[in-house]
């Protein structure tokens, strides 16, 4: 079952790629649909299969594949990563749908995309660290032609820019799973076996920071995060639709799966300067967002700052926290996913996306009037509007964290307040105003081309409403990872006096050593 | 069927969501051959359904002593989080949805006729089902994880209706600004539900007074709490310092006008009531409050003085009026602040109609170009008077009564609210009196000379809601508690008691004579004297706070952001691409080395390994060498 989310995707882009002839265009976008469609049928089916009250890795298949390394072909899927499949394979039809019909080069294109898309399920379901690590560079390969090949003016560096730096972000990422193996002394690279190892603190500190650092690049964190700006505005609207809303998530997944997973611990000891620096990413995201001038980087840095929330809900290790971490995700995933198809429509009528020369596209005539209105709404669920599944996820976050990282938390909501600046700014001056005679003459939108636009925000109202329908998925498995053997591992457990914590905050922030004592004193 | 009704009356803001949603098709465009019209009857339709609907509860629970009670609705249970959504069913909520659905529904008719050549009129009628919603929903929450999605929601549909004309550059600015200062306080107040929901309170509101009662946390806390809970409905209520918005929101329509000016500004001061036990944690919460509320009570009704648009004229007073109730919150006489809201809603709500007829008319909103509508437009001149005496507390209306019951010896008074309430009563009356000479009376003006009276979809709604502020008075005459059960106090012979109501009067009639009496300025008579000119362009612009702004809050945001993305471009992708560059340029210039001549090859040897020898020398490694082959030769 699990392997069909992997190899169909696979087979379909060797479908493509060896059809022979020279077929038109929308045959290869027919094949790349109909695969993407049963992809999302049989996540479909899965949602009936999986059992959400299980902490355990469910649907397993685990094959010898090359047993003198360690390496097993081992999926599973649980709690933490359903939501992402489910998404990935949405987002996958989503981006091929919105893909132009007329692309150049449609055989490679469509191929390069259902690969893509297999590595990033691939990534999520491995159960084993090295088939972990496969997935996430086979991942790479295709979103650099991707990027480099079908990308805007500066391509070439944006998509050598971004080879580079997850390139790195994959070595540091072995670097940390070889040690984990090596210094543990295991034979294997299996997931499960890894768990629960009880490593010297040290031991987990030293292995978590390339780690770390890796997921970092990835989800991007300030200050590793310059690779995204230029990705996404290079990109084409469907691979940024892909970028932000699944592949960027692989960071905040392996730092859930691995970081949490493997050295709760050293999670522990590091976690206030985790929450930290994503209170500075968040600010600092945002804050660059305002001054932006192009709408796609405007959704850019919003995405930096809105990752960094799923890294203090992560850092702050509470069951509440995790889950949290893991709405954000998803709620991150649509809202952007969404924000960037609309820029993309933006963009394909008027051929500019600069804040600068657009004015009052909201006209009702002329202009793109349900595309501005459905842009009010991803930008007001970006803001945290209730209703939409952006407000529970932050409350989520906000609420979960606050307990253990008082200051840091109000930074990021001050963050959350600065979206509101900048996406409104844009809506602002692109929507708002009078419709310039330059504008005059735009295309119309199809229904088509809204079509993928309304079913995000159809997801994103519903989840918004209903956030019940999302939760229970991940519950029962971020429980778990937030606890051993009963015991909530953050630091400071809920349990303590509030007066307390405030005194204890700031020493906790200059001495992480104490605590990581103390962690190992318990173990 | 009234108990099914009441049971049910959680529908009744559904009713205005269902309306919006059922006029999505006119607005999005999709239905063009019937022109927007049957959006706006299908929200009509909607809005008299939960009107009537509301009626029935209302009389239902008021009349046959039904008991109050709650809905819960499991929302979400996540981890060791509870969040349930609870309704109120009382008295005092379904009266406030009442008041809500009744005033909307007047509004929403008053609307066919005010715009009625707009075509865009579908959307209109949508968002106003929006507000009424988000409205409504706030009037029976019990939760304040509720009444804050509520809020927000009202942030957002004010938006949308301030910038209903969005062509028109000062509408853009005037949303922008509605939304972002609201947002600033609701971001705030978001802070507040975090922090209170982590320090263990419920968030129903009857969970938070029983929390408050045990004080469980630390003063600093608790007084830290209290601001930013305060600081939500600062924005909604425009309060000094988030007061701008609402003047600014002028721009839009005038029947979302009517509303705002009434009813939505309620809203944040009815949250604020309800939480008005978390405020008895900390003095800071009631100092901040009785503070804000004077400074705005006072500022607003300055401003109020200096404006000749008619619809900010009115607006600042809103302000004013609040100001009163958060003073009365932050002494703790929610009771009346409940009153305040009341007579105000009617009589704020009837002046905004009053006037949007005016502006119909004459398609003017500057009131130094008009003059002489009293005799063309009776109903209209008969509205404004009834508004305001509703306002003032001169005449035996609302307002006077609302502050009667305030001064009658229940409740605690100083002598500086009194002075306050004097003051702003005065210049109020001063005020409105001044809008009505240079609007009704005097000569007729070019703009006014042709101005018949409003149509009826106008009309009916001004004369009714006329008839309604007329009966106002009843209420705080027979009800002045509505949460406390009796009265707080009976003092009878303390002198600012005596001498309360007939100041207040006092007051009414000295606001009255300045404002008949002071010289009106036309639009081509400025005053000459610099000393004037200084006062009223301080007052006319808001004693400059949009000025302040600029220079200070938008000016750091900006430059921060203009810093940071300088840092970002210059400094964190400069080193990255210095690297980058550092790598080609290395390679570009080693590739040089690459000759092919063995002398070159060996000469980089040589180099190479005397620069070995001479660091080897230096750093003393030589010794080492050397004692070691003394020491292998020594075998």
């Amino acid at each position: 079952m699990l392997s069909a989310l992997i190899w169909l995707p696979l087979l379909g882009a060797l479908a493509i790629g060896l059809l022979p002839g020279k077929t038109e265009a929308n045959r290869f976008r027919s094949i790349a649909l109909v695969v993407a469609s049963i992809v999302l049928v049989v996540n479909l089916l899965l949602i009936f299969q999986f059992d959400p009250n299980s902490a355990q890795m469910q649907f397993v298949e685990n094959l010898p594949w090359i047993e003198w390394l360690g390496l097993n072909y081992h999926l599973g899927i649980d709690g933490l990563s359903f939501p992402l499949v489910f998404l990935n394979s949405l987002l996958t039809l989503i981006a091929i749908f919105a893909t132009n019909k007329n692309i150049e080069r449609s055989r490679l294109y469509y191929s390069m995309l259902l690969l893509l898309s297999a590595g990033a399920v691939g990534a999520f379901l491995a159960q084993d660290l090295l088939l972990f690590f496969l997935f996430y560079e086979v991942e790479i390969i295709p979103l650099y032609f991707l990027i480099a090949i079908w990308g805007g003016k500066r391509r070439a560096y944006a998509a050598m820019k971004f080879l580079l730096y997850t390139a790195l972000s994959g070595i540091l990422v072995l670097a940390s799973f070889l040690g984990v193996v090596w210094l543990s002394g295991d034979s294997n690279f299996d997931y499960e076996s890894l768990r629960g190892l009880g490593l010297p603190v040290a031991t987990q500190l030293l292995l978590l920071a390339p780690l770390l650092v890796g997921l970092f690049i990835k989800i991007p964190i300030f200050p590793f995060h310059t690779w995204l700006p230029d990705a996404h505005v290079e990109a084409s609207t469907p691979i940024s639709v892909l970028l932000a809303g699944v592949l960027l998530k692989l960071g905040t997944y392996g730092l859930l799966r691995f970081g949490v997973g493997l050295f709760p611990e050293g999670w522990a000891a590091i976690a206030p300067w985790m929450a930290t620096l994503a209170a500075i990413s968040a600010l600092y995201g945002a804050s660059c967002a305002i001054a932006q001038k192009d709408m796609k980087k405007v959704v850019a840095y919003s995405s930096i700052a809105h990752m960094a929330y799923i890294l203090i809900a992560a850092a702050a290790l509470t069951p509440l926290s995790l889950i949290a971490a893991v709405l954000q995700m998803i709620s991150h995933g649509l809202i952007s996913a969404l924000l960037f198809l609309v820029v993309g429509v933006v963009y394909k009528k008027t051929g500019t996306r600069d804040v600068d020369s657009l004015t009052g596209l909201l006209n009702p005539e002329r202009g793109l009037p349900i595309t501005g209105s459905i842009m009010i709404l991803g930008v007001m669920a970006s803001c945290g509007i209730p209703g939409m599944v952006g407000f529970i996820a932050e409350f989520l976050v906000f609420r979960s964290t606050f307990p253990i990282f008082p200051i840091q938390t109000l930074l990021c909501l001050v963050g959350t307040g600065l979206t509101a600046v900048y996406f409104l700014l844009v809506v602002n001056r692109v929507f708002f105003g009078r419709l310039t005679e330059k504008l005059e003459r735009l295309p119309q939108v199809k229904w088509s081309e809204r079509a993928p636009a309304f079913v995000l925000t159809a997801l994103i109202i519903a989840f918004g409403i209903q956030p019940n329908w999302m939760v229970r998925w991940s519950e029962a498995q971020t429980t778990s990872l937030a606890t051993i053997d009963g015991q909530i591992l953050s630091q400071n457990s809920q349990k303590l006096e509030i007066s307390e914590l405030k005194n204890n905050f700031t020493q906790n922030i200059s001495t992480p050593q104490i605590i990581s004592t103390e962690m190992s004193q318990r173990y | 069927m009234s108990e099914f009704l009441l049971q049910n009356c959680w529908l009744i803001p559904l009713y205005g969501f269902i309306g919006a949603l059922l006029s999505l098709p006119w607005s999005l465009g999709l239905i063009r051959t019937t022109g927007p019209r049957p959006a706006a009857y299908l929200n009509l339709l909607m809005t008299g359904l939960g009107f009537i609907h509301g009626s029935i509860a209302f009389t239902a629970i008021w009349f046959e002593q039904v008991q109050p009670r709650e809905l819960v609705l499991d929302w979400l249970q996540v981890a060791d989080l509870d969040l349930s959504l609870a309704i109120e069913i009382s008295p005092v909520s379904l009266g406030a949805l009442e008041v809500v659905t009744g005033i909307t529904l007047l509004a929403q008719v008053y609307a066919l006729g005010y715009m009625e050549k707009d075509w865009s009129l579908a959307r209109f009628y949508g968002l106003m089902g929006f507000f009424e919603a988000a409205l409504g929903g706030i009037a029976i929450s019990d939760n304040l994880l509720l009444s804050y999605g509520l809020l927000e929601m009202l942030t957002l549909s004010t938006y949308l209706l301030v910038g209903f004309w969005y062509a028109q550059p000062l509408v853009v600015t005037a949303a922008r600004d509605a939304f972002l200062t609201k947002r600033v306080g609701d971001i705030l107040l978001l802070m507040g539900i975090v922090a209170l929901s982590s320090y263990g309170a419920g968030l129903t509101f009857s969970d938070l007074a029983s929390w408050a009662e045990t004080s469980p946390i630390s003063p600093t806390i608790a007084a830290l709490l209290g601001l930013a809970l305060i600081a939500g409905p600062t924005g909604k209520c425009a309060q000094f310092p988030l007061n701008l918005w609402l003047d600014e929101a002028m721009e839009g329509p005038n029947p979302a006008g009517i509303l705002r000016n009434s009813i939505v500004v309620s809203a944040g001061a009815y949250v604020l009531i309800k939480l008005q036990p978390v405020f008895t944690l900390s003095p800071v919460s009631s100092v901040a409050l009785i503070a804000i509320g004077s400074v705005t009570a006072i500022g607003a009704s300055f401003m109020a003085l200096a404006q000749i648009d008619i619809k900010r004229a009115l607006s600042h007073s809103t302000s004013v009026y609040l100001g009163l109730v958060f003073i009365a919150v932050g002494l703790g006489h929610v009771d009346i602040a409940f009153l305040l809201l009341f007579s105000h809603s009617f009589a704020k709500a009837l002046l905004f109609m009053s006037i949007g007829s005016i502006i119909l008319n004459t398609s003017c909103q500057n009131i130094t170009e008009m003059g002489g509508l009293w005799s063309r437009m009776p109903a209209t001149t008969t509205a404004f008077v009834v508004g305001s005496a509703g306002l003032v507390a001169l005449m035996p209306m609302g307002m006077f009564w609302t502050l009667q019951r305030w001064l009658n010896g229940s409740w605690e008074i100083s002598w500086w609210l009194l002075g306050v309430l004097l003051f702003v009563n005065t210049l109020c009356a001063m005020n409105l009196t001044r809008v009505f000479r240079l609007v009704f009376l005097g000569p007729p003006q070019p703009k006014t000379r042709r101005s018949p009276e409003v149509p009826w979809p106008m009309a009916l709604p001004m004369v009714t809601l006329t008839i309604v502020t007329l009966l106002v008075p009843s209420v705080p005459q027979s009800w002045p508690f509505w949460l406390s059960l009796t009265p707080p106090l009976e003092l009878t012979n303390a002198l600012d008691i005596e001498l309360g109501i007939p100041l207040l009067i006092a007051s009414g009639v000295f606001g009255l004579v300045l404002g008949a009496t002071i010289d009106l300025r036309r639009a081509d008579a400025r005053p000459t004297q610099t000393f004037l000119r200084f006062w009223q362009d301080l007052f006319a612009y808001d004693f400059y706070i949009a000025k302040v702004y600029d220079v200070t809050v938008v000016w750091a945001v900006s430059t921060i952001s203009k810093i940071t993305s300088w840092i970002d471009r210059f400094i964190v992708d400069g080193l990255v691409n210095l690297v980058g560059w550092a790598t080609i340029f290395g390679g570009n210039v080693l590739k040089y080395n690459v000759s092919g001549q063995s002398q070159f090859y060996i000469l980089t040897i040589l180099l190479a390994v005397s620069l070995l020898l001479l660091w080897s020398g230096i750093t003393g490694q030589w010794s080492a060498v050397i004692s070691n082959w003394l020491s292998s030769a020594n075998y």
